[in-house]
């Protein structure tokens, strides 16, 4: 063995400045791999999606699983109409689920009874923007905005005003009579005695 | 084939062409070894078992990722509280640069994962294929069919230990119940989960049975700072220069206590010589100054020709501990510490916000104007929590709905609720602003929200 003094490994660079030189010592070989790996992932990678198109380009194929995600979730996705709110009316599952939304949300004006104080009565047989439970969801959902009641379809989304609207709708029974409500007054009883208000 | 000596201007492990020398760290004896091994183990207990002890309903440590909830100790951290991983993680570092100005890399070689993994690994190619010098040699020469079965046990053992360990890892992140569900299911069921796993184990196995000190010498970023963080009052690894030179056999006349027995060569694990002073490649891991502490023991000499000590201590000078580096770094760290206290002590056990109703901002009914507020309660804490709601603002005519009862929030859950001010057209000609308490009725927190009441006009 020879000792720390023999210096034979020494590589020197033959530049100097201020007296100062550098050692030129190899990087080791797995390190230059790791470097030369790269490079050939690179080539391949051009060739691949830059040349050949063979493959889709991840941006592009993200976009196209989002396209594909975006229309699963639309197929299969049955039509609303009243009959099946009707149904889902009698569901006890859906019922108990919207009621919990309702008694989050829409209690504060309709009161827990749904028998409404700021915003009207929801039990009884008169409406004021149509009485369907179609119509109902689209009320939920667009609001009356200048009578107060808010939009909540970017603050519910859609399966919980369907919740919300088989909740109510557990309150009626499909063939009822659906009487046009009097221009309303928050905060008062709703007059609802006028024969004339049929609609 | 020898092994190259050691120099200061090369890396050991690297030979001039850039290909890579294998060493073969011999087996050391000594307080220190046993006392590394202790620790070792003690860690890997540590790490194995801290998923499967419960505090408070949820493992000790459960980085839940899927649900956004961080389980530490019983603390649990939503993603809200994430500004106090800057005080976790710089914490950390600070805390890593002081040891290291009081003790040197005591990290590298007590406490770092890599080195606890890789004493083992060491412990268990000991024990299949034997000592170094057996394993050098076949390495050098035809090798036995013995010498390749034992080769492939090791790297079998090497897989099983890597697959452990990446297997806890995952377990960190999942919980063990859902561990051992995934893996009692097909791969393709859990594919993310799976990769990942095997990734980990990959890399693992790949450090155990070929990168090994290369990890510490050439990618580890910590031991390129040794020089910046330590001073020569700073305890580290070195050789007693005064007392060990000059080298010589015993019975040579005015030699040191030296006998340039290589035996601290040849049981490092990074392949440098410690007699040529502190280097970056020392990881600190004592097995040195147990070797030479052996050595000098059978010479009847004093142990300790190398030992940890200070720069100063080694060239005889007076040993500080105490100086404007540790005193400045310790107010510091004491500072770090009480804000860190402080910050998840007030962490509140719950989020509120109050929002205004998407739509108009207010509406007017007869002689009442409404202004209408969305309320989210996030319960921050894993046991049911109640809130009592209390509204005030100047007018007299002010009424509040919404919330007058008192609110229940499941563990870890979110409520809504609409809030619906109202106030005597009459009486309010200008903003004002309403405030909302929201008490909790378990914690003695208070949240208040502060929102305006407005109206036509204002």
């Amino acid at each position: 063995m020879k000792s720390p003094s023999e210096d034979n490994d020494r590589v020197l660079r033959p530049h100097t400045y201020d007296g100062i030189q550098e050692y030129d010592q190899r990087l080791p070989n797995w390190w230059l791999f790791t470097l030369y790996g790269a490079i050939a992932f690179s080539l391949v990678y051009w060739v691949f999606y830059h040349q050949w198109h063979a493959g889709l380009e991840p941006g592009v194929a993200v976009e196209s699983e989002l396209r594909n995600n975006r229309e699963l979730a639309t197929r299969g996705a049955v039509v609303l109409d009243d009959a099946l709110m009707w149904k889902k009316s009698q569901d006890a599952s859906i019922v108990d689920a919207g009621k919990a939304t309702f008694q989050a949300y829409c209690v504060t004006c309709h009161l827990p009874t749904l028998t409404g104080l700021i915003g009207p009565n929801l039990i009884d047989e008169y409406w004021l923007h149509g009485g369907r439970p179609t119509e109902v969801i689209n009320t939920i959902t667009n609001g009356e905005v200048t009578k107060g009641m808010p939009s909540w379809g970017p603050v519910l989304g859609k399966q919980k005003i369907v919740e919300v609207t088989a909740y109510i709708f557990s309150f009626h029974h499909e063939g009822e009579p659906i009487k046009q409500a009097p221009p309303w007054v928050p905060g008062q009883p709703m007059q609802v005695t006028t024969p004339t208000a049929g609609n | 084939m020898a092994l190259p000596a050691p120099t200061l201007e090369t890396v050991t492990t690297i030979r001039q062409d850039g290909s890579r020398q294998f060493i073969y760290p011999a087996a050391v004896r000594g307080p220190f070894t046993r006392w590394r091994a202790l620790v070792g183990v003690l860690l890997l207990a540590v790490y194995a078992l801290l998923p499967w002890i419960p505090v408070n309903g949820n493992p000790a440590v459960f980085l839940d990722v899927a649900h956004r909830r961080f389980h530490f100790f019983g603390l649990t951290f939503v993603t809200q509280d994430l500004w106090v991983a800057f005080f976790l993680i710089s914490g950390l570092g600070f805390s890593l640069f002081y040891i290291t100005a009081l003790l040197g890399r005591i990290w590298c070689g007590w406490g770092c994962p890599q080195t606890v993994f890789l004493d083992m690994v060491r412990r268990f190619e000991r024990w299949i294929q034997g000592d170094s010098l057996t394993r050098q040699r076949s390495d050098q020469h035809p090798t036995s069919a013995t010498m390749g079965l034992r080769k492939a046990a090791t790297q079998v053992v090497f897989a099983l230990f890597a697959l452990a360990i990446a297997h806890v890892f995952l377990s960190y992140f999942v919980s063990i119940p859902r561990l051992y569900e995934m893996m009692r299911r097909a791969p393709g069921e859990n594919w993310g989960s799976f990769v990942f796993v095997f990734l980990v184990a990959t890399a693992l196995w790949f450090d155990f049975a070929w990168f090994r000190e290369q990890f510490c010498i050439v990618l580890c970023p910590y031991g390129r700072l040794q020089s910046a963080l330590i001073d020569s009052d700073t305890m580290v690894i070195g050789y007693d220069n005064q007392r060990g030179e000059p080298r010589g056999r015993k019975g040579t006349p005015d030699a040191g206590d030296c006998v340039d027995c290589h035996r601290c060569v040849s049981v490092c694990p990074v392949g440098i010589d410690i007699r040529q002073g502190l280097q970056m490649e020392c990881i600190g891991c004592a097995a040195c100054v147990d070797a030479c502490d052996e050595i000098m023991s059978k010479l009847e000499r004093p142990k300790g020709l190398v030992r940890y000590d200070s720069r100063n201590g080694f060239s005889g000078k007076p040993r500080r501990i105490i100086r404007p580096r540790i005193l400045l770094y310790t107010a510091l760290l004491l500072l770090g510490a009480t804000a860190m206290t402080f910050s998840i002590s007030t962490l509140r056990p719950v989020t509120v916000s109050l929002t205004r109703m998407a739509g108009m901002p207010y509406i007017i009914t007869g002689n009442e104007i409404r202004n209408q507020y969305l309320l989210r309660v996030l319960n921050k804490r894993n046991t049911p929590q109640h809130f009592a709601l209390t509204l005030s603002g100047d007018p007299k005519s002010l009424r509040w709905s919404g919330g007058e009862e008192v609110l229940e929030v499941a563990p870890l859950g979110e409520m809504m609720r609409t809030i619906v001010v109202e106030a005597a057209r009459t009486e309010v000609h200008e903003s004002f602003p309403v405030e909302l308490k929201v008490q909790s009725l378990e914690h003695r927190t208070q949240i208040k929200k502060t929102v305006p009441f407005v109206g036509p006009g204002y």
